[in-house]
């Protein structure tokens, strides 16, 4: 009985923080848009009872999704927030394999502190070193009057309000969750695993190809869905660094719940998003398990 | 070694064999340590050579400068005539088989046993039989699809074996290749490894702290301190005849007596307590001097009665006796205290074993059984 | 003003258990702060003061209900609509006896959103025009640049020009698309889908020169020299003018409202029908009603108000000028704009994502 209630815990939780509220959205995206509060009908008139939930579930209907497919802008915008979340989750990568890399390099009672550094930034409200970011790459920002300054440009560049201060909000938002599992994963590695690849005939970059990198492969990919499934629905980065060209799903999702106060299309966009994460989560698990089984 | 050559094996002792590897006047230091120090060293092809000492003499420096993970300070290191200070790691004709094993944990035992092949410019087709072949020659043919972590401890050595053999390098460097192995399994080990060593005729550089496994495996055996080579010679010379305490001492049980050495015509006689006869051994020295006299327990005999006809004598009391099975040590304290070992073989049971605790016995031994040395 | 908020908030949950209290959700930048302390002071009320930039995103929480809100600020069409949905309960004039101090001229405009001004009473109204940075938009365009037309922004030429030192425009179809007909001589107002059409091919065009559409960030980016153009609300460009004159930053910012006519708008003050607080929210409105009260706030933010015997209170740079008080001949040229009908609305909302995106 215990034991039932111990393995319990864990489901009754995901029942009421995620079922719950997701079943509420997808009612939400069968609605319709409706000018009363809530501003979404049908209600459910439970006074006529049994008829009062016929009348209910017949009002429900696919309309919304109908809408979504028939509009190229929602996919126009999945596709685009995919697009935006790919780039960033490789230049995260980019930027925090390096990273993770020296860190596991470094001598063992300088580790700690470096870890420390990584996860200093969560200290400080998100919006607020969003924010920052704003005063950093304007075009009066700190970034032009230093490159301004050392005569590397001439002009001032447009950096913030388009996609590349997008990208630099998302990899610098999300970098410690792209170092942190890979250093997990690169610290148990062996040092002598590399002067044994470089002892059977490798050159350093044929050793980090062979023997770095796959050992790090875990890491890795934990890294990128970490980075990757936030930055795909994000809305506060695009909104603040983002320009008007920075089409993203969350900036739709925001609109339509906020700017076209129309609840049932941003249930319904918001029930596609999920779908759309939920098949490579899906697929990711799944090679996981075969890849076990293998190494039975 | 008065033996041709042609009988036994021992290039060091012709004039004629050129050495494969030559260490000359080599120093390395790391910032102010110095790890080894003015090493001047040479090692011939099939050879099976032994680095021991105690951790931090230098072995393993020596051994990462074969392989080209060290570069000397000075001096020059030669692999077949030529100098391989500059050559990169991955192009020396050497591998080496790491302590740690180093096995590649995302690769099955085939893969790491092809991954110095696939990197060499051997035809992608020969490989698979070269793998079998060192999967045969490591009888590990039915773990070919393992995983490192899905085999034992000892399979997971010859795997570090087949694979540093693979690319059948001049020279293999073995960095203390049975440390992780339980001593059973490292004594058949041993065996295996000389047996492959013999079969393949690769040049072995083994590193080892164990000086027994050192003494079975290895047809010369470097006895390294503090960043030099203290004594080069074959097992049974560095056994017998040490060339200091250190070696005397670090190599098997030895008693060590010192004392004064007065030199005669190739007889040293050496006072060295007062009230007991000196100590008579034959020696090279010419002069009289300080010394240490070096005499090994299982060259001492213990008996009941005073012995006639040998040289050396001393009269004891049997202090602690050291049951190992096959042999049995025996502690004796002399007047003055000092104690002696002996060995005897145990080739009787126990009941009747002659002597016990506090029985008043003798010590003897010849003229030869022990060395006199003043390093 | 955020971080005022939430001293306020912290400095009120103290006490919140003996004190009344009132939640006021107005637009950012929009009131003195000095008022309200003096409020406090003055009512024993603990005031919490939230604020917002978009009318949709009010009306989101307007019809999610329960906002916990007790004074918000919509304005006049939005309000409109928000009544009908329901969300606001009547006004109880009994308890606002300084309502006597309000103008009846605005009142007029007023009452096409809520009839009789039975449910809200006038904050600040203002219009909607051009806010320049003078000497960026003169390097650009020249010394002739049309700063006081629509053409500065609507004309695909002029905004090539102007987008290297940036343009910003409001996020708010229900402004933006009006300007838009107007610029083309259709009525503002116009539901037609040919009209509309036309409107959407302009603000396509320009649109690629437009940095970004956001509805407050644009007083700080005029004000340090970050953009130079902005198509805003007069109060907000006049007082980036007033930050960039104490920054001494030598940014000079102007504002007009454009000749072709310009959107008069209303901020509405009403109370949410489920309010917790009714009785104090009542006490906040008299209170901004008072006519020294009301002229303190729009000396602070240079915005017109609906208050009549505030005027002798104002300050000469309020009063005097005619971007905030228009006098009779530009009053005339004003036009107010009718809520959407609903249908048009999602064709409307549609139409502006796409404008924004470009999708």
């Amino acid at each position: 009985m215990r034991r039932f209630t111990l393995i319990a815990i864990p489901y009754l939780w995901l029942f009421a923080l995620f079922v719950v509220p997701f079943l509420i959205v997808v009612r939400i995206s069968f609605s319709y848009y409706e000018l009363s509060i809530p501003p979404y009908g049908p209600q459910l008139d439970l006074s006529t009872g049994w008829d009062g939930v016929k009348a209910f579930f017949a009002e429900l209907n696919w309309d919304n999704y109908a809408f979504l497919t028939g509009d190229d802008l929602y996919w126009k915008a999945y596709l685009s927030s995919l697009k935006i979340a790919l780039i960033a989750t490789f230049l995260t990568l980019l930027v925090g394999f390096p990273i993770a890399y020296a860190m596991a390099k470094a001598a063992e009672e300088w580790r700690p502190m470096l870890m420390m550094l990584i996860i200093l930034p969560f200290w400080t409200s998100f919006l607020i070193r969003v924010y920052a970011w704003i005063g950093i790459l304007g075009t009066e920002g700190y970034l032009n009057q230093l490159m301004l300054g050392i005569g590397l440009i001439d002009a001032p560049l447009t950096i913030l309000n388009t996609n590349v201060a997008v990208y630099i909000g998302i990899v610098y938002t999300y970098l410690p969750f792209m170092v942190l599992p890979i250093y997990a994963a690169l610290e148990k590695m062996d040092d002598s695993l590399l002067e044994a690849a470089e002892d059977l005939g490798c050159t350093r970059t044929q050793a980090f190809w062979l023997v770095t990198a796959p050992l790090a492969k875990s890491g890795i990919i934990a890294g990128c869905f970490l980075v990757f499934i936030p930055s795909l629905g994000e809305f506060v980065i695009p909104s603040l660094l983002g320009g008007s060209d920075t089409l993203m799903i969350g900036k739709v999702l925001w609109e339509e719940f906020f700017s076209n106060r129309d609840w049932p299309v941003a249930s319904t966009v918001a029930v596609i998003l999920l779908l759309i994460l939920i098949i490579p989560i899906i697929l990711f698990q799944r090679n996981e398990q075969k890849q076990r089984e293998t190494d039975g | 070694m008065a033996q041709s050559p042609q009988d036994v094996f021992a290039p060091w002792d012709d004039a004629t064999e050129k050495p494969l590897i030559r260490f000359r006047n080599v120093t390395k230091n790391f910032g102010d340590f110095t790890a080894i120090d003015d090493l001047t060293l040479d090692i011939y092809a099939k050879e099976f050579f032994a680095l021991l000492g105690p951790s931090g003499c230098g072995k393993t420096t020596l051994m990462r400068m074969l392989a080209g993970f060290e570069k000397p300070t000075t001096g020059t290191i030669e692999l077949d005539g030529k100098d391989i200070a500059n050559v990169p790691p991955n192009q020396r004709a050497v591998n080496m088989m790491f302590q740690s094993y180093a096995l590649f944990p995302h690769l099955s035992v085939y893969e790491n046993i092809a991954f110095g092949l696939k990197r060499s410019d051997m035809d992608k087709a020969d490989i698979p039989a070269r793998v079998d072949e060192m999967l045969r020659l490591t009888r590990l043919q039915k773990f070919a699809k393992r995983k490192p972590h899905q085999i034992s401890g000892g399979q997971r050595q010859r795997v570090a074996l087949a694979r540093s053999l693979a690319k059948a390098p001049k020279l293999l460097l073995l960095d203390e290749p049975l440390g992780a192995l339980d001593k059973k399994l490292r004594h058949e080990t041993q065996f295996e490894l000389m047996d492959i060593q013999e079969k393949t005729g690769t040049t072995f550089v083994i590193v080892t702290h164990d000086q027994e496994e050192a003494m079975t495996v290895a047809s010369r055996v470097a006895v390294m301190d503090a960043g030099v080579i203290v004594q080069v010679a074959t097992p049974d010379r560095i056994y017998e005849t040490p060339n200091s305490v250190y070696v005397a001492d670090f190599i098997g049980e030895v008693n060590l007596i010192e004392g004064h050495a007065a030199v005669d015509n190739g007889v040293a006689t050496i006072s060295w307590a007062e009230g007991q006869p000196p100590i008579t051994a034959k020696t090279d020295l010419t002069a009289d001097t300080q010394c240490t006299y070096a005499v090994r327990p299982e060259k001492i005999t213990i008996t009941q009665h005073e012995p006639q006809d040998r040289p050396n004598k001393i009269k004891g009391a049997v202090l602690d006796i050291a049951y190992l099975g096959n042999i049995s040590t025996y502690h004796v304290e002399l007047p003055d205290g000092k104690v002696i070992k002996a060995q005897t073989a145990n080739d009787r049971r126990i009941a009747r074993r002659s002597f016990t605790w506090e029985d008043t016995v003798w010590l003897s031994w010849t003229d030869t059984a022990g060395v006199v040395l003043t390093a | 003003m955020k971080k005022i908020a939430l001293l306020l908030a912290t400095t009120t949950f103290a006490s919140a258990a003996f004190a009344e209290e009132v939640r006021v959700y107005n637009w950012s930048d929009y009131i003195d702060e000095d008022l309200l302390t003096k409020f406090e002071e003055e009512t024993g009320i603990d005031l919490i003061y939230d604020v917002f930039d978009s009318n949709e995103v009010l009306e989101t929480k307007m019809l999610a209900g329960s906002s916990g809100y007790d004074v918000v600020v919509p304005t006049g069409d939005f309000l409109q609509r928000q009544i009908s949905a329901g969300a606001f309960q009547p006004l109880d004039m009994d308890q606002l006896p300084n309502a006597g101090n309000l103008w009846d001229i605005i009142e007029a405009r007023t009452s096409q959103y809520d009839p009789e001004n039975a449910y809200s009473i006038n904050y600040m109204w203002g219009t909607t025009g051009l806010g320049v940075n003078v000497a960026k938009v003169a390097e650009a365009l020249g010394e002739d640049a049309p700063i006081n037309s629509l053409d500065l922004i609507f004309n695909p030429e002029n905004m090539e020009k102007l987008s290297a030192c940036g343009v910003y425009f409001l996020d708010a179809p229900s402004e933006v698309i009006p300007a838009a007909l107007n610029y083309l001589g259709e009525d503002p107002n116009s539901e037609d889908p040919d009209a509309i059409a036309k409107a959407e091919e302009v603000l396509m065009g320009v649109r690629p020169y437009i940095q970004k559409f956001h509805s407050s960030e644009y007083i700080n980016a005029l004000a340090n020299g970050e953009v130079c153009v902005a198509f805003g609300w007069s109060g907000d460009i006049l007082q980036a003018r007033d930050r960039a004159a104490e920054a001494d930053n030598g940014v000079e910012i102007a504002y007009n409202a454009p000749t072709e006519g310009a959107l008069m708008w209303f901020d509405q003050m009403a109370i949410p029908v489920d309010a917790p607080n009714t009785e104090a929210a009542h006490t906040f409105l008299n209170f901004i009603l008072d006519a020294q009260n009301m002229a303190a706030a729009s000396n602070y933010v240079y915005y017109a108000n609906g208050n009549l015997a505030s005027q002798e209170f104002l300050i000469e740079d309020v009063i005097g000028d005619t971007a905030i008080y228009p006098d009779a001949a530009t009053l005339e040229n004003l036009y107010t704009k009718a809520p959407y009908d609903s249908r048009v609305q999602r064709t409307i909302t549609r139409l502006w994502t796409k404008i924004k995106s470009g999708t």
